[in-house]
């Protein structure tokens, strides 16, 4: 049951205008980067590495397919939960504003199943763009720009990866950015079970995630303190995967703050929405 | 005052002899540069900064002369601005500047003459050379030159099996390091909670890097076609 009632989720996912928006805008996101890197990015990588080269000269082809990835990968950080929220921040506000919910619920399915296919659908729909982003900005970036060593900036470190050590780093990046992504998901999820209207979700979510990201990227010492406890901040543990040596501890605690988060929206979820009057 | 001057003639006769000596030392250093027209070799660089993690690079160096160097590498590698090609460039231009004997000393065993040189421009990059140089095998066993961009720059040399050519198996740079520092928002360094820049290793000011050279092959010719694709 809980199998069938997802594909009718992924089905009314797809149906939906909006559920594209995340696709184009990833598109041309990622295609303007290559463009504006292929015409300029010589400048931009000499303004970034500036500091070094006072000192230091770089011998070997730094603009390559890896770096575009993984400035592709920094530049969406933000936004790709954004576009996440937009579809699975609707999932049963949606239902509510529209008045759907209320058939769906006279079904005779109970409301977890109801709940946990509808977070599955989006967890699809989320694995798909990461896909997408995967072929666009990985493949499409090797295949224009080539391969080559891979360059991490860091505010007080530059790390140089051999390129033949970077593929299994950014198909794990990915894996883990659908872990914080399916979090985003769950938040959202959450919050669409205690509103009736779909905009509502969408723009906390995002308030959420602008708010907290704001917090862990200031650098105050009250804020040191707090950032640990942020789940953005665990959202970008993918970043760790280019470091060397691997920060292995760090990694895992943030795997283990990415699946707590999950458990406790998506139990919050399932409670809430099964004690909830449908009103609509 | 006639004791005083004799003292004065023998200081300047002393500083002269040991000018000279210093002269013919760098002259004997320089013939056995010049033997060498061209060289390729395999290079694999090891680099010691405290800002930069990378594993060693195998790269292939060529040399023309008089001043052509390029390092081809198929990865990233990460080479010292100066210090690297410096010391034929400093102690070849023999008229730019003021040599002087300053001493001997014990380097690894062997005893060797120190060479201070002085730019006779002002407005030179470099303030200060300082070589230690082996007078038996006439080769400059460490090399300490002080710029006016890139801080004190030290050379050091290890030889082998071609010594005659005046080539080193290795080379090790040590410079000084400026702070490194890029803005967040450059980096896209975001939510980095666990910075560890208060790091100790961090915070030292002097980078090394390493280059062991092998597979010489000296006067069989290197294309000028190298030396353009940059």
């Amino acid at each position: 049951m809980l199998l069938k009632l997802t594909w009718l989720e992924i089905q009314k996912i797809a149906i939906r205008p909006r559920s594209y928006i995340g696709f184009v805008a990833i598109t041309l996101v990622i295609f303007l980067i290559q463009l504006a890197m292929w015409i300029d990015g010589t400048s931009y990588i000499g303004f970034v590495t500036q500091n070094i080269e006072q000192t230091f000269l770089f011998e070997g082809k730094i603009l390559n397919g890896n770096l575009i990835c993984f400035i592709i990968l920094q530049t969406l950080i933000i936004q790709i939960p954004l576009l996440i929220a937009l579809v699975t921040g609707d999932l049963i506000s949606g239902e509510a504003a529209t008045g759907t919910i209320r058939l769906l619920l006279t079904r005779p399915v109970n409301r977890t199943t109801i709940l946990l296919s509808k977070y599955i659908a989006g967890s699809v729909y989320t694995l798909l763009m990461l896909v997408w982003l995967g072929i666009l900005a990985l493949f499409v970036s090797l295949l224009v720009f080539g391969p080559g060593d891979l360059i991490v900036l860091k505010t007080d470190e530059v790390i140089i990866l051999q390129s033949a050590d970077v593929m299994w780093r950014f198909l794990t990046a990915l894996a883990l950015a659908f872990l914080a992504l399916s979090l985003v998901g769950a938040l959202s999820l959450m919050l669409s079970c205690f509103t009736e209207n779909s905009i509502g979700p969408i723009i906390i979510t995002m308030a959420i995630i602008i708010l907290f990201t704001i917090v862990g990227t200031m650098e105050v010492p009250l804020f040191d303190r707090v950032k640990p406890f942020l789940f953005t901040t665990h959202m970008i543990v993918w970043r760790n995967l280019f470091e060397d040596p691997l920060p292995m501890e760090q990694i895992r605690m943030s795997v283990y703050a990415l699946v707590g988060h999950i458990v406790v929206f998506l139990g919050i979820s399932i409670v809430y929405f099964k004690k909830k009057d449908i009103l609509s | 005052m006639k004791k005083l001057i004799p003292f004065l003639i023998l200081c300047l006769v002393s500083d002269l002899i040991f000018s000279q000596d210093a002269r013919a030392l760098i002259a004997a250093v320089n013939k056995k540069f010049r033997q060498v027209r061209n060289y390729q070799a395999e290079v694999v660089i090891r680099t010691e900064i405290p800002f930069i993690k990378m594993l060693p690079v195998s790269a292939t160096l060529y040399y023309k002369e008089p001043d052509k160097l390029r390092i081809k590498s198929k990865g990233i590698a990460i080479l010292p601005k100066q210090g690297f090609n410096d010391l034929l460039q400093a102690l070849g231009d023999t008229i730019s500047y003021s040599a002087l004997f300053q001493g001997e000393e014990v380097l690894k065993n062997i005893h060797v003459a120190i060479i201070s040189i002085i730019p006779v421009s002002d407005t030179s990059d470099m303030i200060l050379g300082k070589f230690w140089i082996d007078p038996q095998q006439n080769l400059v066993m460490r090399s300490q030159i002080t710029t006016r961009t890139n801080g004190t720059i030290l050379s050091e040399y290890l030889y082998g099996k071609l010594a005659a050519f005046a080539l080193p198996d290795s080379m090790t740079v040590t410079v000084d390091t400026k702070k490194f520092k890029i803005p967040k928002a450059v980096a896209a360094d975001i939510n980095n909670y666990n910075s560890n820049a208060k790091d100790p290793a961090k915070q030292s000011k002097k980078g090394k890097i390493i280059l062991g050279f092998s597979n010489y092959q000296v006067n069989k010719g290197v294309p000028d076609e190298i030396f353009k694709d940059k």
